[in-house]
């Protein structure tokens, strides 16, 4: 039966054959999450996602936002859509459930957000930020804080939000200027103005709690002078109750390409002087506290652009079995031969087939990414907790950068399965790319995270952070190699991550030297052959369970399982050679990007 | 009021494609989604929205295979406080007297003001209200799209009538209602109520635990019993339309008109 959203048999695959995420019930912290409890908040998320947050996917790209007297109004259909996303908890799914939240190990909390995000990106945005503020508040804040506003935040009776971005600040922070004042009473004064702020302002909750990044009057410049407040849109007294409005508006919104249900404000503050905040955890910690919530964000952005390319996906495939056009290539000759499924043409399999890798590869890493919060959460000792940690720490910018420029790759494909009718809003494939297209710019834009992970990543702790993760990859490898039907591949794979690690040693060294111009100019190329090894590893992954399960197979799941072997091969002999070959480039670390001068540019 | 729901799992039509199975005796059931009989879900809705507003408890009960478990977790999760799973190879091939007789069972078992059933489930039959009912010598109702509780001895029920008509009936408690969709509006179930019922075991019950012999249920005491199962051959006189949505709507147009069937 044709799917919508996501394949309903590879979450199940990911989350139980893959990833096993019901073991994490055997720690007390997860126990109510076995299987069966899995199996029903995935079903129910989907429930929720096709019946009620789908359908209004279109209008909300159709209506968009409105600006009227400094409120923003969402599509009206939005408001049911959040009322049933608070009304399921479906807002602090994996969230603390002493504050309010429902306590899902986040790896489970996945298998719910496929079918979400992939439903409505633009609504799931105010959701996703919501929850990012509230981890701030959770991490930074003091009792009272937690207490006035973390129930709230984490049951979606409130919104969240984050203010960085400013007209001069924008992938460099240090240049923020809004400025907060001391009153004298805890409390101080905020001016200044934020743009790029989604969901900074809307009508589907009767507060919004901002986090928002400012300078103490007279803190040091740059971005070791920031610190962080908590402004929300309506003062919020000690005991919870609100008070009067504080002088935060929206004073425009932006006309943009996609996500057009999301409201993308410009906020001002303290026009009238009348704008208060709170002190979120430490003066002039701000950036380095802000951190969390964007780590966070970084892997929801990851999770957006898989949403949005199995949607795609999805929809390309169901497409292409339907749609019937053009004689089969081995009847060509043959006029009376009937026109066949375009899925049997040899080009169209090869486009899906290439949506279908990344897909899957995608997913089996996000949730993977997920995976490991939840085992460093429940890790027994420092030393496994550390483990984890650092695998996060590597994997974030590659789960962001590298899955959201395949996601609109994917995304892009979905429209060309379609051909004509993918170009028009009769379909949906176009919104999804244009939804997507964001995904590699907000949160650190692509380049930010390809110089993180080679700038940061690469030498967090002596290498110690990318060592562990090369730990895990091998350990697939030393697994599938045992299996016969993918031992080849998984030599193959091997040979691609030994290279990688010699080229993450040249260009690492290239980069603490003279020549770190040159080697941040294929920073780019640098994290893509990452991703691609990343990729090789989970599809590797994924072929190793799919060739043991198939030994004693059901009738029904033997296609699929062959599905993944077929998909690693295709991935390892068709991709990996080219990883293969920007390796090289890599390692010749061409130098022309830097060596142009401007004027060779051209076009003066 | 304690309100008994009889529930059934079902394969979700929305999520399969049906096929016969080889010997032509059944569907192929391997690879099929299950799901709760939507009707059975209005009718949970029902009572629950009974027990919010008037008190009491409501159980839901299934017959089935051990898989059914998942459907009364499910809607224990919805909300409904007790679930009673009742399986036993004993009753298979019952038919829906069978079927009947057992539920008769569970209801005599408990204390229940009020049994509810889905209008009909995936065979289509509507039969099991009616002979439950009549089993357990008490009023019924069939395609009931609204209930109103009248004191503690009577309920107001509209039914839904050929031709969009509605009628309405007072019927005495305890009795039997069979409950036709659109009554209401089921609730989505949250992750609140999903972990609520998580750790909890849902008794299972035997055919001896309810006291039921073998020549009462299951294939042996079957008086209706299926001989085939097929697809009907397409018969002349049919015309499929083909082409794009806008040509076949083109083409109907046409035809509506050509056929005195639109001016």
């Amino acid at each position: 039966m044709a799917q919508q959203i996501a394949d309903r048999r590879d979450i199940d695959f990911v989350m139980f054959e893959q990833f096993a995420v019901d073991q994490l019930s055997q720690h007390e912290q997860f126990a109510e999450f076995n299987k069966k409890t899995i199996e029903m908040i995935v079903k129910e998320a989907r429930n929720l996602a096709l019946k009620e947050i789908l359908p209004t996917n279109k209008i909300g790209d159709e209506k968009g936002v409105s600006l009227e007297n400094g409120q923003v109004r969402v599509p009206e259909e939005f408001h049911r859509a959040y009322k049933l996303y608070c009304e399921g908890e479906w807002v602090g799914t994996t969230e603390n459930p002493d504050y309010g939240g429902q306590g899902m190990p986040k790896s489970v909390g996945m298998g719910a957000s496929d079918y979400l995000l992939g439903a409505n990106t633009a609504l799931n945005l105010y959701v996703g930020l919501t929850v990012g503020a509230g981890h701030l508040i959770e991490e930074f804040g003091t009792e009272q804080q937690k207490n006035m506003f973390l129930n709230k935040l984490y049951t979606g009776e409130w919104a969240g939000t984050m203010l960085l971005t400013e007209p001069q600040a924008g992938s460099d922070l240090g240049a923020i200027t809004t400025e907060a004042k001391p009153n004298g009473d805890g409390t101080y004064s905020l001016s200044g103005q934020k743009i790029f702020i989604t969901g900074g302002d809307q009508d589907m909750t009767e507060n919004i709690v901002h986090p928002v990044l400012a300078r103490i009057e007279g803190a040091p410049a740059g971005t070791s002078g920031i610190s962080l407040f908590l402004v929300p849109k309506y003062w919020v007294n000690e005991d919870g109750s609100l008070g009067e409005f504080n002088d935060i508006v929206c004073s425009g919104v932006e006309e943009k390409m996609g996500i057009h249900g999301s409201s993308t404000c410009t906020m001002s503050l303290g026009d009238k002087g009348q704008c208060k905040g709170l002190l979120l955890g430490q003066e002039n910690k701000g950036m380095r506290q802000m951190f969390l919530m964007m780590n966070q964000a970084r892997l929801l952005v990851g999770m957006q652009g898989l949403a949005l390319a199995t949607a795609s996906y999805m929809n390309a495939v169901n497409y292409a079995r339907e749609r019937v056009q053009g004689r089969h290539l081995m009847n060509l000759a043959d006029k009376s031969a009937p026109a066949v499924p375009i899925i049997q043409h040899p080009d169209m399999r090869r486009m899906l087939l290439n949506m279908k890798v990344y897909v899957d590869g995608m997913r089996s890493l996000i949730y993977y990414a997920n995976l490991c919060q939840d085992l460093r959460d429940v890790a027994e000792s420092e030393e496994e907790k550390e483990k984890y940690q650092n695998i996060i720490e590597v994997l974030i910018p590659i789960c962001k950068a590298y899955c959201t420029d395949k996601a609109v790759d994917v995304c892009n494909l979905g429209i060309q399965v379609y051909g004509g009718f993918g170009y028009t809003s009769e379909y949906p494939q176009e919104q999804l790319l244009r939804d997507c297209r964001i995904t590699p710019i907000y949160e650190g834009t692509n380049g930010i995270q390809a110089m993180d992970l080679l700038g940061r990543k690469l030498g967090m702790k002596q290498g110690k952070a990318i060592m562990d993760l090369m730990g895990e990859v091998q350990s697939t490898i030393t697994q599938a190699k045992e299996v016969s039907r993918v031992a080849d591949s998984a030599e193959k794979v091997e040979k691609a991550t030994n290279k990688l690690g010699e080229v993450s040693m040249n260009i690492g060294a290239k980069a603490a030297s003279e020549e770190v111009m040159k080697a941040f100019a294929n920073a780019y190329p640098f994290m893509e052959v990452s991703g691609d090894v990343t990729m090789a590893w989970m599809l590797l992954w994924r072929a190793r369970v799919a060739a043991q399960k198939l030994e004693s197979a059901k009738k029904k799941d033997v296609p699929f399982y062959e599905g993944q072997i077929k998909t690693m091969e295709y991935f390892v002999n068709s991709v990996l050679p080219i990883t293969l070959g920007k390796m090289d480039l890599i390692n010749n670390l061409d130098a022309t990007a830097v060596e142009m001068e401007e004027d060779h540019f051209g076009g003066k | 009021m304690n309100i008994l729901v009889c529930v059934k799992r079902v394969p979700d039509p929305a999520e399969n494609e049906i096929e016969i199975s080889s010997d032509g005796s059944d569907i192929e059931r391997e690879d099929l989604v299950y799901s709760v009989n939507e009707w059975d879900n209005y009718a949970v809705e029902e009572a629950i929205q009974i027990r919010e507003q008037h008190g009491g408890s409501v159980t839901v009960v299934s017959v089935g295979e051990e898989e059914s478990e998942e459907v009364l977790r499910r809607e224990m999760a919805m909300g409904a406080d007790q679930g009673i799973l009742v399986s036993d190879d004993a009753f298979e091939g019952s038919d829906g007297r069978g079927i009947a007789t057992i539920l008769k069972a569970v209801a005599e078992s408990g204390d229940y003001d009020l049994i509810l059933t889905g209008a009909q489930s995936d065979e289509g039959a509507a039969q099991i209200g009616g002979m439950l009912a009549a089993m357990l010598d008490q009023p019924y109702a069939s395609l009931v799209n609204e209930i109103q509780v009248q004191g503690g001895t009577k309920l107001q029920v509209g039914r839904e009538i050929e031709g969009g008509n509605q009628e309405v009936s007072e019927i005495e408690l305890p009795c039997v209602l069979s409950i036709q969709s659109g009554i209401n509006e089921p609730r989505y179930v949250g992750i609140r109520g999903i972990r609520k019922v998580s750790g909890v075991e849902i008794p299972e019950k035997e055919a001896s635990d309810l006291g039921l012999s073998e020549d009462q249920v299951g294939q042996k005491a079957a008086r209706v019993k299926r001989v085939d199962y097929f697809h009907p051959e397409m018969g002349e006189g049919a015309e499929i339309l083909e082409g794009s949505t806008e040509e076949v709507a083109e083409k109907l147009v046409e035809l509506l008109k050509s056929k005195g069937g639109m001016k």
